[in-house]
């Protein structure tokens, strides 16, 4: 018998729903889960996928893209191509996988609850495609580490990262346990699939792949790509979403997307901001961090709020200015707390690679190069331990990353609430009024200095926190280079760049 | 004599510290030791440079004790070389 085409049964199938008569709608689909309060139930009949697919297809082409993958790995294990990475850009793969993997696992658990619990029938059917795709990335990039494992163990933090207590992965965790795993279906899509999947994973998946393609890391960038082309599809679900909160409580679509933009920023320009312009070697940059997020994601979000009638978050201005700096007071921090990473960080301040950093950002030097400058001094000194840490830095309570890392060291104020009797840091103002919007949402979680302080790790001292993180001395960072990077700056010439 | 935990920045680095210091202690040795974990590590050394202290926007006097302070946990401390 002749299949039918999609076109043929795809508009009696996709809105599959029936009249509940066991239970109440209420209990089947609490409000809580389904994020549907302030809008009433005929209004989700207007949400429509923004793509068609059915199963068939689907498996067709996931198929073909499987095949893809499978090709380009089997062909480069046979090439040995890892073996001959520049360590720096090695390096890349292992934070990348550390960091992202179990997201995607965490975004499988979101799009099954999409697909359990969404308003919309429409909406329930297409995320257990979305659900696929994010099984297939985190099994992708766990193959992928697996095949590397032999070369490196910082390719086990693949798996083994989100369960373990690295100040870093507990960054991101903080804001997947809170927008992934927590937040019912409506508040998830605009701050997921809009603002995280559609706004800035093309910075880890595009601009990355790019740069590794560049840098030789054949299969870390195809295998980003392949990522990427599922991440565009099922992003766009955020856009019925949006349209129909729009319609009945604006206010709540704008807070969600403010706040998990700014949110998702401070995680990116940790990511991928340190290894656009620090890992990946100078000649092979295709862009600097900012200028692509300035053409990929600045334009690209500006449009979307506009198109739908929202307005750029208040904080725009300084979102804008912490571009120049952000990623620059975070990898610096990364770099100088190196034994607390699982990767080892390239300083990438040679002089080559200065005069690169302060062609794109004009202040870099006054504002960066001064401090790497008494790094370097220590370095050529002999003076190690004034180049490693002893205590811990001051942590926000929102996003978890060190205090003075979302602009510059002349922009680093003190930001603080007090709620229910506890001060509460931030990094800055913004994360401060995300606090302040929900103080009960965020209140009583213990960050790492929180919890050194409270004497939950023990022996309290650096030793202690880095076994409480689970580092153990083979996947302990240190410089990439062995530090031969500085010894240019014992030349007289080097005062002169 | 207790340890008390306190968030020390010094002003021109670029991210503040946890630092124990004492009850005993002064705010000059608070001062030092909020300085050594920027000065000489990314923070070149001012020649004849002294610190002064400044809590909840106030400038404290050197020999003041950390015991005659009300600073709670994580109380925020600022360093910078004295003007």
């Amino acid at each position: 018998m002749r299949l039918l085409s999609r076109d043929d049964w795809y508009e009696i199938s996709h809105d599959l729903d029936w009249t509940l008569s066991y239970v109440e709608e209420s209990d089947a689909f609490p409000a809580e889960w389904t994020g549907s309060s302030g809008v009433p139930k005929a209004a989700w009949q207007a949400w429509e996928e923004p793509f068609r697919v059915s199963y068939r297809d689907y498996v067709a082409v996931q198929r073909e893209k499987e095949a893809g993958v499978a090709g380009v790995r089997d062909a480069l294990k046979r090439a040995h191509i890892y073996e001959h990475l520049d360590p720096a850009v090695a390096a890349i793969s292992h934070f990348h996988m550390g960091a992202l993997c179990m997201v995607e696992q965490m975004a499988v658990t979101m799009l099954g609850r999409f697909a359990r619990f969404a308003p919309s029938p429409r909406w329930r059917n297409i995320s257990v495609f979305g659900m696929l795709d994010e099984l297939r990335h985190a099994q992708l990039q766990l193959s992928f580490s697996h095949d590397l494992l032999k070369h490196d163990p910082r390719f086990d933090w693949c798996q083994k990262a989100f369960h373990t207590n690295e100040w870093g992965i507990l960054a991101i965790r903080n804001f997947c346990d809170d927008w992934l795993l927590n937040a019912n279906c409506v508040d998830a899509a605009l701050a997921v699939h809009l603002t995280l999947e559609h706004g800035f994973t093309n910075m880890q998946f595009v601009a990355l792949a790019a740069d590794a393609m560049e840098a030789g890391d054949i299969g870390f960038s195809n295998l980003l790509s392949s990522i990427q082309t599922d991440e565009a599809r099922h992003a766009q679900q955020g856009f019925p979403t949006l349209e129909i909160l729009m319609k009945h409580d604006s206010q709540r679509a704008q807070r969600v997307i403010d706040v998990s933009f700014w949110r998702a920023f401070r995680l990116f320009q940790a990511m991928t901001g340190t290894a656009m312009d620090y890992y990946t070697p100078v000649d092979k940059r295709k862009m600097s961090f900012k200028e692509f997020m300035l053409e990929w994601v600045v334009d690209q979000h500006e449009r979307t709020l506009r198109d739908y009638g929202l307005q750029r978050p208040w904080y725009w201005e300084t979102f804008l200015k912490c571009l120049d700096h952000g990623h620059h007071a975070l990898h610096l921090g990364m770099w100088f707390w190196r034994p607390t990473l699982f990767w080892k960080p390239n300083a990438g301040v040679s002089r080559a690679e200065r005069q690169w950093l302060n062609s794109k950002y004009p202040d870099w030097e006054e504002s960066w190069g001064v401090l790497w400058d008494e790094i370097i001094r220590n370095i050529n000194n002999g003076d190690m331990a004034k180049t490693l840490p002893d205590t811990l830095p001051a942590l926000c309570n929102l996003t978890q990353l060190p205090i003075g890392t979302h602009w510059d060291r002349h922009h680093l104020e003190r930001c603080e609430s007090t709620y229910n009797g506890r001060t509460y840091y931030f990094d800055s103002d913004v994360s401060k009024w995300c606090f302040d919007l929900e103080p009960a949402r965020y209140a009583g979680h213990l960050n790492v200095v929180d919890r050194f302080v409270a004497g939950l790790i023990q022996p309290p001292n650096l030793a202690g926190a880095l076994a409480w993180m689970s580092i153990t001395p083979e996947v302990m960072g240190d410089d990439v280079y062995d530090y031969r990077w500085a010894a240019e700056f014992n030349r007289p010439a080097a005062r002169d760049t | 004599m207790v340890m008390v935990p306190i968030y020390g920045r010094f002003i021109g680095d670029f991210t503040a510290h946890l630092v124990a210091v004492d009850t005993e202690d002064t705010i000059a040795d608070v001062a030092a030791k909020i300085a050594a974990h920027s000065v000489c590590r990314r923070l070149p050394a001012q020649s004849a440079g002294s610190y002064e202290v400044l809590i909840d926007g106030r400038l404290i006097p050197p020999e003041v004790r950390v015991t005659q302070l009300s600073l709670r946990p994580l109380h925020w401390i600022d360093v910078r070389w004295k003007r």
